[in-house]
C-alpha cells in the first residue's frame, strides 16, 4: 500500500543547526508520533517503539529507524519499519532536503513514502493516506518547534 | 398424494428452529472444558520465516499451547491436498506445491497461518498471539494473475508460477473455422475475484477422546465425509474409523465450505496435544483472508460467425489464478467445470480453449457458486451479445439462430447435452419481460434523462455432479455418486440418511417430500438425517447443484428397495402371492380384492416378524443405495435484465429481472424459486458491486465488509421467476438442479444490459458507478439518450 | 469484575463480566442464548440484532454494561406462550430464509421496523430499512415479501 506525498517547512535556524538536530536522538524521539523509546544502536540506527492508530487499528510498533544517504548538511533519508504484531506492519521513509533560505533560515522539504500491510492494510487502507499525512505533518511540526524554540514561547 | 408430494410448495420443516433461534450452528456448540484457538497470520504476501519466538506468548496466563509448523512437522501431520489431477498440454502433471496447515519456512499470502495459540479463553488466546515474534525476510510478491508468470517464483515445484497449461478442443479445426469466418468478435474479459462470504463464518471444534483414541470434529462443512477422508488419508491425523466429522446447521456455503482448510486440521490436532476440546471461530475480517475466493480469470476470447450469423468457431485463452496453494478442488474449476461449458446453448462446431493456471501471493481460489460455469457463461454470452450488436442482429434472434435444437447433442468440448428446449425458455422470458415494448420504455426513460438498457443471458450449466467413471477419466480423485439409507421404524415413521448436506437448500423438506410422495405417509413422519459421519455411512456432500439429481436419486433407489421388501412382508401379512401385491397411496392391496394393509401395519410386521420365518425373509425394514449418475444434468434458461443508468453519476438501477429456467422436474417450486433469487443476487453482486482487490504488494485492500460491497436489499429488485420443463432423462426423478443457475446467468445479463444502456462494447466488472461513468465519458460518439 | 444486570426475554439476569464483554457475547456465552448470531466484526451484517427497550440494536457493537437495567428481547423471546410471533410465521410462510443464519437478526429488525414505520410497508421502505442487515442466501426477494405480510399480520393479531 505505497503512498507518497511531499511537504515543506520553513525553519528559522541555519542549516548546520537543523542538520545537527536531525541527527539528535532526543529530538527525533520527541518528534516521532507516539514514540515511547528510541535507543541508539549506532550513529545511523535506532531501535524504536511507537504506538499509533490507523483507522480502526491501533498498534504498538516495534522496529528500527535508519538514517541513510547522509549528505551533511544537505539532507538524508530517514526510514522506519515497524512490526505491529497481529495488526500488521508499517514501513515508511522521508527524504529530507535542507536548503538555505534568504533570511538565514532553512527550508526543509520532505518526500514521504509509506506502506502498510496485514490488518492495517485490510481495514485501514481507505484511511492510510490521511493517517500517513497526519503522522508526517506531526513529525515535521514538532521538529519545527524543536528548531524554533522562540516560537514555542 | 396430497399437498406434500413432489411438486408442492411445502413450507420448510427446518424453519421452525431457525425462526425461533434454536438452530445449532458450529459456534453455538460448546464442549465441556473447551479451549479456544486464535491463529497468527502472515501480514506479508510473500516472506521467508527466519525465526518464530513463542516464548513470551507461551508464558501468558491461560495459554495452553503455542504451536507452529515445526510442531506440525514433528508430529508428522501431512499436507493439505488438491484432489483433481490436471495434466498440461505436454502431458506433465500439475505442479502441486506442499501446503502445510501452518507455514513451514515461508509464507505465501497475507493471512497464511503461521502459528496458533490455544488458551482457556478467546481473549487470552488473542492477547498471546500479539506476543508471538516472527522475524520475516520479506520477498517480492505477485498478486495479478496476468503478471504471475513473470513474477517472483513462489514454489520450487512451479517454475514461472505455472501450475498447468491445459487445453481442450481441436486447435487446427478451430483455427481453420476462424480463417474462413465472415466476422470475428473479440473481447478481453476479467472475471473479477470474489469473496464468498457465507453469512456464517467458518468454525471448527476438535475433540480428542483418549479413552477410545478417537477424534470428533464439528465443522462448518458442506461435505463431512470428504473432510474425514482427506484428514485421514492425506493429513494423517487419525484413521478414518477413529474420526467422526459432524456438520451441524451450516449457515450457507456457496462452495467455500467444501474445502478442507488448515484451521479444522489444526483444531483437531491441537485438541490431542492439549487434551481439551479446541474451538476456533473465524472473524469476518479473518474470513476475507482465510476462505478460498472465487473466479479471478483473465481471458481473451474470440467468436467467429458466418454471413448468416451462425457461430462457426470459438477460441478462448484464460489465465486462472489459483492463489498461493492449490485448494481441494481448485484445479478442476477453470478446466472441466469451465471449458466444457463453452458451447453454451449453441451448436458451435469448433471450440478450442487454453487455460493457464498460476500461483500468486493471494489466498487460494476454488469453487464459488457456479464454479467455472459462470465464467464460461460470461465469456459466451458477452461474445454473443457483442457479436449481435456488431452484426446488427437483434440479440435474441442471433441466439435463436444458433440454439441447439435436437438432443442428445454432442458438443466439441466433451459434454453430451441430454435434453432441453432453449427456444421455449427464451420465448417465455421475452414475453414476461415484455421485450416488444422495450423501445417505448427506453424512450420514457430518456425523457427522464436516464439511459435504459436490456441484457440477455441464455445460459447452460452442467450439474448433478457427476458420473464417477467419467470424472475419473478426467482426473478426479474421487467418485461423485451419492449414498442414501432409508430406515423404516416399527411404527412406520421413516428416517432418511443422506450423504448430501443442507446448508440452506431445504433438504429436510424436499427429501421428505419425495419419501412422503413415494410411501404415502405424512411428511411429519419423515426425518432427514445428514451431516454426521457416524450416522451416515458415506456421502460426497452438496455442491455443483447435485443434491437433487444425485442425492435424491440415491434416496429413490433405496425407496425402491424398501418398497420391494415391504411388499414381501405384506404378502405374508395378507397371505397372498408377492406378485399380487400392489402398493398405492400408502396401502398394500391384493390386486383384484379388497384385502389391504396399511404402511404402518407392514412396517410393524417387518419388525415383529411373526408372520414369516426368519429363514425365508430377514426381519426389519431398512435399505441403502449408492446412486451413480449416468450423465451430468444440463439446467438451462434465459435471464433478462433491464437497467436504468444515471448518466450524471453512472449509477445503475436494475428495474426489471426476468428468469425463466428449465430445471427439469421440480420437487418444491417455492424452494427452487428461492434458490434462483439467491443466485441472481450473487450474480448481480459480482456484476455491480463485489471485488476482492489485492494491491501490487499482495495486500488485500477490500478485506472487510466496509470495503467489500455485498449486495443489500436496496441494491436488488424483485425478480420475476418462471420455469419451463424438459424432463431430465439421466436420473429417475427427472430433476436437473437449481442451486447455481442465478449466479451463472446473472453477470452476463447485467453487463449486457449496462453496456446496451451506455452504448459501449464493454465495462469491466464490477460495473461500479465510477466505471460506468468513465465508460459514458469515454464513448467516442455519445449516443443520444433518445 | 463488574456485575451487569438486565432483563432478558422477561427474566432478570445478572452476572459478573469483564468490562469488554459485548452484549452478544453476554447473550451467547453467559446465557447460552445462541439464537443471536455474529456474522461480522465491523457492524455491517445485522445478524446480531436484538431489541433493547423495544429498540433494535446491534448487540455486537454494544457492551453488556451499556444495557444495564434494560429490557432485552432476543429471537428466543419473540414467541409468546408457545405461539410464534406473526413476523416469525411470515418468514416461514414466505420462505424468507434459507440457511437461517441471518434470520434472527432479520426478524428482530423487521419487527422493530413495524414499530417505527407502521403496518403498511411498501417494498421501497422495506428495502431501505433493511440496509443494516445482510443476507447471502435469499436475494432478499422473499424477505421483503415476508416483512410486508408480517407487518400486516402484526396489526391483525394486535387487533384480535
Ligand atoms: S455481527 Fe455483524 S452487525 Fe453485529
Ligand atoms: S438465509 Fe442464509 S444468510 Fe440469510
Amino acid at each position: 500500500m505505497a503512498m507518497t506525498m511531499n511537504g515543506e517547512v520553513r525553519l528559522q535556524a541555519p542549516r548546520e543547526e537543523v542538520w545537527t538536530k536531525l541527527n539528535d536522538p532526543e529530538v527525533l524521539k520527541s518528534c516521532i508520533p507516539g514514540c515511547e523509546s528510541l535507543d541508539k544502536k549506532s550513529d545511523t540506527e535506532f531501535e524504536a517503539v511507537a504506538t499509533n492508530k490507523i483507522g480502526p487499528v491501533k498498534a504498538r510498533f516495534k522496529g528500527r529507524v535508519t538514517l541513510s544517504d547522509l549528505d551533511p548538511p544537505n539532507g538524508y533519508k530517514i526510514s522506519g519499519q515497524g512490526d505491529g504484531g497481529v495488526a500488521g506492519f508499517a514501513k515508511g521513509g522521508a527524504t529530507v532536503t535542507l536548503t538555505p533560505a534568504e533570511d538565514g533560515g532553512t527550508v526543509l522539504s520532505y518526500a514521504v513514502e509509506a506502506q502498510i500491510g496485514g490488518k492495517l492494510a485490510q481495514l485501514g487502507q481507505r484511511l492510510v493516506n490521511g493517517a500517513a499525512k497526519k503522522l508526517a505533518d506531526q513529525f515535521f511540526e514538532k521538529f519545527a518547534a524543536a528548531v524554533n524554540p522562540k516560537e514555542q514561547a | 398424494m396430497t399437498g406434500t408430494g413432489i411438486g408442492a410448495a411445502v413450507r420448510r420443516k427446518e424453519d421452525l428452529r431457525f425462526i425461533t433461534g434454536r438452530g445449532h450452528y458450529t459456534d453455538d456448540i460448546s464442549r465441556p472444558g473447551q479451549a479456544y484457538a486464535c491463529f497468527l497470520r502472515s501480514p506479508h504476501a510473500h516472506a521467508r520465516i527466519r525465526s518464530i519466538d513463542t516464548s513470551a506468548a507461551a508464558n501468558l496466563p491461560g495459554v495452553l499451547a503455542v504451536l507452529t509448523g515445526a510442531e506440525l512437522q514433528a508430529d508428522k501431520i501431512g499436507n493439505l491436498i488438491c484432489g483433481w489431477m490436471i495434466h498440461s498440454k505436454d502431458g506433465s502433471p500439475m505442479k502441486m506445491a506442499p501446503h502445510p496447515a501452518l507455514a513451514v519456512g515461508k509464507v505465501c499470502y497475507v493471512g497464511d497461518p503461521v502459528a496458533v495459540v490455544v488458551a482457556e479463553t478467546l481473549p487470552q488466546a488473542k492477547d498471546a498471539a500479539e506476543k508471538i515474534v516472527v522475524d520475516y525476510e520479506v520477498l517480492p510478491a505477485v498478486a495479478d494473475p496476468a503478471k504471475a508468470k513473470e513474477g517472483p517464483q513462489i514454489h520450487e515445484v512451479a517454475p514461472r508460477n505455472t501450475i498447468y497449461e491445459w487445453a481442450l478442443g481441436d486447435k487446427a479445426a478451430t483455427d481453420a473455422a476462424f480463417a474462413s469466418a465472415r466476422h470475428v468478435t473479440r473481447l478481453d474479459i476479467v472475471n473479477n475475484r470474489l469473496a464468498p462470504n457465507a453469512l456464517e463464518p467458518r468454525a471448527a471444534i476438535g475433540e480428542y477422546d483418549a479413552g477410545s483414541d478417537s477424534f470428533t470434529l464439528w465443522n462448518t462443512t458442506q461435505n463431512p465425509h470428504v473432510a474425514r477422508l482427506v484428514i485421514s488419508a492425506f493429513v494423517g491425523l487419525a484413521p478414518e474409523h477413529k474420526l467422526r466429522v459432524i456438520a451441524p446447521d451450516v449457515g450457507g456455503g456457496f462452495g467455500s465450505k467444501i474445502f478442507i482448510y488448515p484451521e479444522e486440521v489444526v483444531a483437531l490436532w491441537a485438541s490431542k496435544r492439549v487434551g481439551r476440546p479446541v474451538k476456533w471461530t473465524c472473524d469476518r475480517s479473518e474470513a476475507f483472508l482465510a476462505d478460498a475466493h472465487g473466479r479471478d480469470h483473465v481471458t481473451h476470447a474470440e467468436m467467429a460467425f458466418d454471413d448468416k450469423g451462425k457461430i462457426v468457431g470459438l477460441r478462448v485463452h484464460t489465465i486462472a489464478n489459483l492463489g498461493a496453494y492449490m485448494s481441494t478442488f481448485s484445479s478442476s474449476i477453470p478446466t472441466y467445470l469451465y471449458a466444457t461449458l463453452l458451447s453454451g446453448q449453441y451448436a458451435i462446431p469448433h471450440i478450442y480453449c487454453e487455460v493457464d493456471a498460476v500461483y500468486t501471493n493471494t489466498v487460494p481460489v476454488d469453487a464459488y457458486r457456479g464454479a467455472g460455469r459462470p465464467e464460461a457463461t460470461f465469456v459466451v454470452e458477452r461474445l454473443v451479445e457483442v457479436g449481435a450488436r456488431e452484426l446488427g442482429i437483434d440479440p435474441p434472434e442471433l441466439r435463436r439462430r444458433n440454439f441447439i435444437k435436437s438432443f442428445p447433442h454432442q458438443t466439441p468440448v466433451i459434454m453430451t447435452y441430454d435434453a432441453g428446449d432453449y427456444e421455449a425458455s427464451l420465448r417465455k422470458a421475452l414475453e414476461i419481460a415484455d421485450y416488444k415494448n422495450f423501445p417505448k420504455r427506453k424512450r420514457e426513460s430518456a425523457r427522464r434523462g436516464k439511459l435504459r438498457g436490456i441484457g440477455f443471458s441464455t445460459y447452460i450449466e452442467a450439474c448433478g455432479i457427476a458420473p464417477s467413471q467419467a470424472v475419473g477419466s478426467l482426473g478426479a480423485g474421487v467418485g461423485l455418486w451419492e449414498s442414501a439409507e432409508v430406515r423404516v421404524n416399527p411404527t412406520g415413521s421413516v428416517e432418511v440418511l443422506t450423504g448430501s448436506h443442507s446448508h440452506g437448500q431445504g433438504h429436510e423438506t424436499t427429501f421428505a417430500q419425495l419419501v412422503s410422495d413415494r410411501l404415502g405417509i405424512p411428511i411429519e413422519n419423515v426425518s432427514v438425517i445428514h451431516g454426521d459421519t457416524d450416522k451416515v455411512q458415506f456421502g460426497m456432500g452438496t455442491y455443483g447443484s447435485r443434491s437433487g439429481a444425485v442425492g435424491m436419486s440415491a434416496i429413490a433407489k433405496a425407496l425402491d428397495k424398501v418398497e420391494a421388501k415391504a411388499k414381501k412382508v405384506a404378502s405374508h401379512l395378507l397371505e397372498a402371492a408377492e406378485g399380487d401385491i400392489e402398493f398405492k397411496d400408502g396401502k398394500f392391496i391384493v390386486s383384484g380384492t379388497d384385502k389391504s394393509a396399511t404402511w404402518a401395519d407392514v412396517a410393524l410386521h417387518a419388525y415383529i416378524a411373526h408372520k414369516f420365518s426368519g429363514q425365508e425373509l430377514e426381519p426389519g425394514l431398512k435399505e441403502g443405495a449408492f446412486y451413480d449418475p449416468t450423465n451430468f444434468t444440463f439446467p438451462a434458461g434465459c435471464h433478462i435484465c433491464e437497467v436504468e443508468v444515471d448518466p450524471d453519476t453512472g449509477e445503475v438501477t436494475i428495474v426489471g429481472w426476468t428468469a425463466v429456467d428449465d430445471f427439469g422436474v421440480v420437487i418444491n417450486p417455492m424452494i427452487v424459486e428461492g434458490q434462483v433469487h439467491g443466485g441472481i443476487a450473487q450474480g448481480v453482486g459480482q456484476a455491480l458491486l463485489e471485488h476482492a482487490v489485492y494491491n501490487s504488494d499482495g495486500q488485500l485492500v477490500t478485506g472487510s465488509l466496509m470495503d467489500y460491497a455485498m449486495p443489500r436489499a436496496g441494491n436488488l429488485p424483485s425478480y420475476k421467476v418462471d420455469m419451463t420443463v424438459t424432463r431430465c432423462p439421466s436420473n429417475p426423478l427427472g430433476v436437473k438442479g437449481c442451486g447455481e443457475a442465478g449466479a451463472i446467468a446473472a453477470p452476463a445479463a447485467v453487463i449486457n444490459a449496462v453496456t446496451d444502456a451506455v452504448g459501449v462494447e464493454d465495462i469491466p466488472m464490477p460495473a461500479t458507478p465510477q466505471a460506468v461513468w468513465s465508460a459514458i465519458r469515454s464513448r467516442a460518439q455519445p449516443r443520444q439518450a433518445a | 469484575m463488574p456485575t451487569v444486570s438486565m432483563t432478558v426475554n422477561g427474566k432478570p439476569v445478572s452476572a459478573e463480566v469483564e468490562p469488554r464483554t459485548l452484549l452478544v457475547q453476554f447473550l451467547r456465552e453467559h446465557l447460552r442464548l445462541t439464537g443471536t448470531h455474529v456474522g461480522c466484526d465491523t457492524s455491517q451484517c445485522g445478524a446480531c440484532v436484538v431489541h433493547v427497550d423495544g429498540v433494535a440494536m446491534k448487540s455486537c457493537t454494544t457492551f453488556a454494561w451499556q444495557v444495564e437495567g434494560c429490557h432485552v428481547t432476543t429471537i428466543e423471546g419473540l414467541a409468546k406462550d408457545g405461539k410464534l410471533h406473526p413476523m416469525q410465521e411470515a418468514f416461514r410462510e414466505h420462505h424468507g430464509l434459507q440457511c437461517g443464519f441471518c434470520t434472527p437478526g432479520m426478524i428482530m429488525a423487521a419487527v422493530e421496523m413495524v414499530y417505527r414505520k407502521g403496518h403498511d410497508l411498501d417494498e421501497k421502505t422495506i428495502r431501505e430499512e433493511l440496509d443494516g442487515n445482510l443476507c447471502r442466501c435469499t436475494g432478499y426477494h422473499n424477505i421483503v415479501k415476508a416483512i410486508h405480510a408480517g407487518a400486516r399480520a402484526m396489526r391483525d393479531s394486535a387487533g384480535a
